[in-house]
């Protein structure tokens, strides 16, 4: 029989605005989960705990919280497991991050719906339907695998440091459901969808700190979808429709140019007018010698690079 | 002796050269020699592999077969070259006609095919370890004094594990190692391992700014003298962009931040002028004074 005692995060807004954190104790054994945990409490010892959760068995996406600060399935994870992870013999459970809390361990999922909805995550065919169904390769269902099963659980959500800085960042789940569709060969609007998802807090913004591959409980990689998008908005002639895509095409230009980035075309390229508003950072980098050099670097064997960059194909 | 394949990456041997001139120096005190690699490119950084995926592995993989022609692992000093060769080298490890098909380019252009046979680490890993640490008490540190330091991981070394795997990514303890092992203090906080904000910071300056935002003004309340970053990415977000951040967030950090190696190197008495700290814009002077360096 295990002991454990959860520091549950409080916040019930009908009584009063305090968001505080409750402790209860439950003695256990066998497999039991955070969620086993929850229910367990609110069946035993308070019923006004509040929690979303639907299927238990990871397949819902409803019940994403934080154990130990770290964002969880709590249907998938072990109590033990976690004490042991974390060296404790109390596990603290908060909402997930990036939300509002709604009530307890409920936040208010509307943002997290409306950035979803506007991936357009279905799929639109060109022309009219065939008689039969339209018949799809193994292999190029196979693109697809990974972000096919995003259950939108939103744990990517939860640590995403460009949301925490930019609330309006469109997101890591939307976008894995984004090319779940853009890259799927039955859909006619990658054009358009290659527009769609690349501008103001669109596929750019993601600051790749790669907690959503890190955290995602079934292995959707997000941040590599969103690279993906990128690749089809290059594809889709978009490298140069935003600061973010041509920062990306200033290393395309440096890698051809010399083999190593050059600093002298990135800063200007990325952003011209800013570049050329922002003389008294220049001039402060200069100072500090961190003036980019103006003769480009040259690896050796640079014929080699410059022959893949033509000959290489890109198969998203 | 260790042999490796030196990958400094554009950074270091651009605009924060000292950190190149400083590993340089510190090299041969841990027992490593630093081969050159003439013909590596840039990683891509993660900007090519946004643009043109393959490409992306490709120009990692020929770097990767640079060195083991070599015959050693590679050695580097930033997060971001770390990450995209060993995610590139995982990527053709773990798939045989993947790999082939990208021989097949290489070979096309009278490149090395890569046979998979190397390893990619960095700096910190390998100091970092009960041997490393070994190393560099051979050098009889003359220490940091008490030096209370903040540790800033950022993202790429640490995540996703499954690539870089050196240690659990929520609960880092490399840099604590380094920084007791060198008779500094640990300033702990939070953010240490939170994103820096660079890679999106001349596209989306605003939105890069309230990141760094976390770790600086978590660090300085923390207490920390100086922070170490094993990044040189990182570096330039924290350090050169510092005052702008300031401006951003209407606060004051006046957090100095040292290169990894730079941190090592003050423990063992390295000359400043190597360590070239001028080329920081945020003064080094009350860290230089708290260790009689």
């Amino acid at each position: 029989m295990a002991k454990t005692t959860f520091d549950i995060f409080r916040y019930q807004p009908d009584v009063s605005d305090a968001q505080y954190r409750q402790s209860y104790d439950l003695e256990h054994e066998g497999d039991f989960t955070i969620l086993d945990a929850i229910l367990r409490l609110q069946d035993e010892q308070d019923g006004t705990l509040a929690v979303r959760y639907s299927c238990r068995s990871a397949i819902c996406g409803s019940c994403a919280c934080k154990a130990n600060g770290k964002t969880v399935l709590a249907c998938m994870s072990q109590v033990e497991d976690v004490k042991k992870e974390f060296g404790t013999e109390t596990v603290q459970v908060d909402p997930i991050g990036n939300f509002a809390p709604l009530k307890d361990l409920i936040v208010d999922m509307d943002p997290f719906w409306a950035k979803f909805k506007s991936v357009k995550p279905y799929l639109i065919p060109d022309g009219p339907a065939p008689e039969k169904e339209r018949i799809v390769s193994k292999e190029d269902m196979q693109k697809l695998f990974r972000e096919s099963a995003c259950i939108l659980c939103a744990a990517c959500y939860s640590e995403c440091n460009s949301l925490a800085a930019d609330p309006d960042f469109v997101g890591p789940a939307a976008f894995a459901w984004g090319y779940r569709f853009a890259g799927d060969v039955r859909d006619g609007q990658r054009k358009q969808r290659a527009k769609l998802y690349t501008g103001e807090h669109g596929v750019w913004d993601c600051t790749r700190c790669m907690y959503c591959n890190e955290r995602c409980p079934k292995g959707v990689n997000p941040r590599d979808a969103i690279e993906k998008l990128g690749g089809i908005a290059f594809q889709e002639g978009r490298s140069m429709k935003d600061a973010g895509a041509r920062h990306a095409k200033a290393f395309l230009i440096s890698m051809r140019t010399g083999g190593k980035l050059n600093e002298t075309v990135l800063v200007p390229f990325t952003d011209p007018v800013k570049a050329h508003f922002d003389i008294p950072f220049a001039l402060q980098m200069i100072r500090h010698g961190k003036a980019p050099s103006p003769i480009p670097h040259r690896i050796k064997k640079l014929k080699e690079v410059q022959k893949l960059m033509k000959n290489v194909k890109e198969t998203i | 002796m260790r042999r490796f394949a030196y990958y400094p990456g554009c950074i270091a041997e651009f605009s924060s050269k000292e950190l190149d001139a400083t590993t340089k120096h510190l090299a041969p005190m841990l027992d490593i020699e630093l081969l050159p690699m003439p013909a590596a490119t840039c990683c891509g950084a993660g900007d090519i592999a946004e643009a043109k995926p393959n490409l992306y592995l490709t120009l990692n993989v020929r770097i990767l077969s640079q060195a083991e022609e070599m015959g050693v692992d590679i050695l580097t000093i930033c997060n971001v070259c770390t990450l995209n060769l060993r995610r590139a080298n995982k990527m053709v490890k773990e798939d045989a006609r993947l790999l082939e098909s990208v021989n097949e380019e290489l070979v096309k252009v009278g490149a090395r095919p890569y046979e998979g046979t190397i390893d990619v680490t960095h700096l910190l890993w390998y100091i970092s370890t009960e041997e490393g640490l070994a190393l560099l008490e051979k050098q009889g540190p003359k220490g940091l004094n008490g030096l209370r330091v903040a540790p800033y991981y950022g993202c790429q070394l640490l995540r996703p594990s499954s690539v870089m795997g050196f240690e659990d990514p929520d609960k880092p303890q490399s840099l604590e190692r380094l920084i007791t092992a060198l008779g500094g203090e640990v300033a702990d906080y939070e953010a240490k391992s939170s994103c820096c904000g660079f890679p999106i910071i001349l596209a989306r300056e605003q939105v890069a700014l309230k990141e760094s935002h976390n770790a600086l003004s978590q660090s300085r309340d923390a207490g920390a003298d100086v922070m170490v970053t094993p990044c040189p990415l990182c570096h330039l977000a924290m350090d050169a962009y510092q005052r702008k951040a300031e401006a951003a967030n209407a606060t004051e950090y006046n957090m100095p931040v040292l290169h990894l190696p730079q941190l090592i190197g003050l423990a063992l008495g390295i000359d400043n002028k190597i360590m070239d700290f001028k080329r920081h814009l945020v003064p080094m002077d009350r860290v230089l004074e708290a260790v009689g360096a």
